[in-house]
């Protein structure tokens, strides 16, 4: 169910549907907040996350500057989602990378083609 | 039938018409340079910059060949996404990312041998404690040098080497002698490269130590907090100028041993923070080719005075007033370096990465630095022995009685590698300056009482995710300071 993003007595609050917010990139991105606010993750109905900040130092955080970190946080979850993406997306080819890295050359493969001789070194 | 070539081939021989989503991503992670830019990082380090909003594109499949050529062109080219599910040139990425994990081939390079705790200065950011009297219980005792002497060639490392520190090590010169002596020979015996650097405030050098040094080719590393004002207010020597004592130390070792064997390292303190400009500017008139901005450690008598502590944040503006001073320099055609951002720098714009301990990944502790404390104690970094004086034995790997294997594979080893890869550290896995940066325990440990530290709440994550920002903030704006930039990381024959 929609719900609209708010701010109620200095705390900010998002609402993210399940269906396009993983649950890792919530956590990863209330980490990067876990400094300067209390964080929190609940679910608002079945389908939509509620993710709230509250400044542990609110004295510092007038309407304003709630505002802005109502549009940070926002932000803010959109790039951890699309981060977790990638990293999902290339899991399979980063332990790929890794492992051929650092293996002695038991996962290489010839390069595609053929190496064409026309100077004729191989005899 | 024609043959298979592997040379360029006509386009006629490429597929141009492409469906939205034809293409494949690669590792790569992004971060907001800031309003305007993006910079997407690849497993090996290369990056680009782009308008914000195209990484979410990318993902998206929204980059198409035709109406995106050059962006297309360079996503593929920079390996950031790929036609196939595997590229096909996934081994010449694993090449380069072998190539950036290259100091992993080698092990422990560095080995500190604690040669003296005692020392004849009083600083009062010093990082060890300082005693002045007992030699017999405050120098490394001969048979003690043995037994590190002994581990150190067990380093399959073919280039070791060696670094006196104190206290003050020129107090047990004699010691050193000793020390080089030995070595020399075994490395001799052994076929290994040994390099040997002396670590000295420089007020008790004298023509007949560098005359020694110049026999046994020993490098001297020297501490230079900036001029005269700044230096002997940190520096504080009994009845002495410091600083007096480090310029004559300086000149005569530069006269001896020739200008590049002198190296000099400063500490910012809070004095030295209203300073940038006049230190740098102390560097570049005594004739050295750069500088290396250090903040200082938070470890030992820093910790403990107000006249060390200051914010990360002051550090941060400290050090951008100073790197443009060094580019004001580089402006007018001199050759001067800021020698943190050419570390850096090395592993943003080139293949390799650098020898320096604490920005690797794993973390350079053991594996690229051991301790020998005065007592026979092995330590993990040098920050290490510095927590043992506070009676912090954290990290400790035993002492030099010890097998090579129980030192460096032992449990304690075994227990600080699970966290030293910031690959795999919360808040590290997805940055994208990953491959830039590093992992500190031990200055986690220091900070924030664990080793896995907070990243959220580092100062080392602070200062090194803002300086890295910064300077390529930098090179994005200015194509004369990417040129300067580019020029320090050349190799210099």
């Amino acid at each position: 169910m929609y719900k609209k993003n708010e701010i109620i007595d200095g705390e900010v609050i998002v609402y993210a549907d399940s269906k396009l917010y993983s649950k890792d990139s919530l956590f990863k991105c209330m980490y990067w907040y876990g400094g300067k606010f209390h964080t929190n993750i609940s679910m608002y109905d079945k389908s939509t996350y509620r993710i709230s900040i509250k400044p542990v130092n609110d004295i510092e955080y007038n309407s304003e500057k709630l505002k802005q970190l109502l549009f940070q946080l926002e932000r803010d979850l959109i790039d951890f989602n699309l981060r977790d993406i990638v990293t999902k997306e290339t899991q399979n080819l980063r332990d790929l990378l890794v492992a051929k890295a650092f293996s002695n050359g038991e996962f290489d493969e010839n390069p595609p083609g053929e190496i064409s001789d026309p100077i004729g070194f191989i005899p | 039938m024609t043959k298979k070539t592997r040379k360029f081939r006509d386009i006629s021989n490429f597929n141009l018409q492409q469906n939205e989503n034809e293409y494949y991503l690669l590792p790569f992670k992004f971060h907001r340079l800031n309003n305007d830019k993006e910079i997407i990082v690849n497993e090996v380090g290369d990056y680009l910059t782009l308008p914000n909003g195209t990484v979410e594109k990318i993902i998206k499949r929204e980059i198409n060949k035709i109406k995106d050529t050059d962006l297309y062109g360079d996503l593929i080219s920079n390996f950031f996404i790929s036609e196939e599910v595997i590229s096909p040139l996934i081994d010449v990425l694993a090449t380069r990312y072998r190539t950036k994990k290259l100091f992993l081939n080698y092990f422990t390079g560095l080995h500190i041998f604690v040669i003296s705790l005692r020392c004849e200065h009083t600083c009062h950011y010093c990082q060890v404690s300082r005693v002045t009297q007992n030699k017999d219980l405050y120098d490394m005792s001969l048979l003690n040098i043995d037994k590190g002497i002994d581990i150190m060639f067990k380093s399959p490392n073919p280039h070791i080497t060696m670094e006196f520190q104190g206290g003050e090590a020129l107090l047990a010169f004699d010691n050193i002698k000793y020390a080089v002596e030995k070595a020399e020979k075994i490395a001799q015996e052994k076929g290994k490269i040994l390099s040997k650097v002396i670590c000295t405030n420089l007020a008790l050098i004298n023509e007949d130590i560098l005359e020694y040094c110049k026999e046994h080719d020993i490098l001297i590393s020297t501490s230079l907090d900036g001029p005269k004002f700044i230096h002997d207010k940190n520096r504080n020597k009994p009845n002495a100028s410091s600083y007096d004592l480090a310029i004559n130390g300086i000149n005569l070792s530069r006269e001896k041993l020739g200008f590049e064997n002198v190296s000099a390292l400063m500490t910012t303190t809070k004095l030295s923070l209203d300073y940038p400009t006049e230190i740098v500017d102390e560097y570049f008139n005594l004739g050295f080719k750069g500088i290396f901005i250090r903040n200082i450690s938070p470890y030992g008598f820093a910790l403990r005075s107000d006249k060390s502590k200051y914010e990360t944040e002051k550090f941060l503006d400290f050090y951008k007033k100073a790197l443009h001073r060094v580019l004001d320099y580089n402006f007018k055609g001199h050759f001067f370096t800021e020698d943190l951002a050419r570390i850096f720098l090395s592993k943003i714009l080139t293949p390799f990465n650098v020898g320096f301990v604490d920005l690797q990944s794993p973390a350079g502790l053991i594996n690229g630095v051991i301790v020998f404390n005065y007592d026979g104690s092995v330590y993990a970094t040098d920050e290490s022995r510095m927590l043992a004086e506070q009676k912090d034995y954290t990290f400790k790997l035993g002492t030099l009685d010890d097998d090579y294997d129980d030192l460096f594979f032992g449990e304690k080893s075994q227990e600080i590698t699970e966290i030293w890869a910031n690959e795999g550290l919360n808040g590290c896995s997805e940055c994208a300056f990953q491959q830039y940066c590093g992992a500190d325990p031990v200055h986690n440990y220091a900070t924030q009482g664990n080793m896995y530290g907070h990243r959220p709440t580092s100062d080392f994550c602070q200062k090194n995710m803002e300086i890295i920002r910064y300077l390529l903030e930098l090179m994005e704006n200015n194509e004369d300071i990417k040129k300067i930039f580019q020029g320090w990381v050349k190799v210099r024959s």
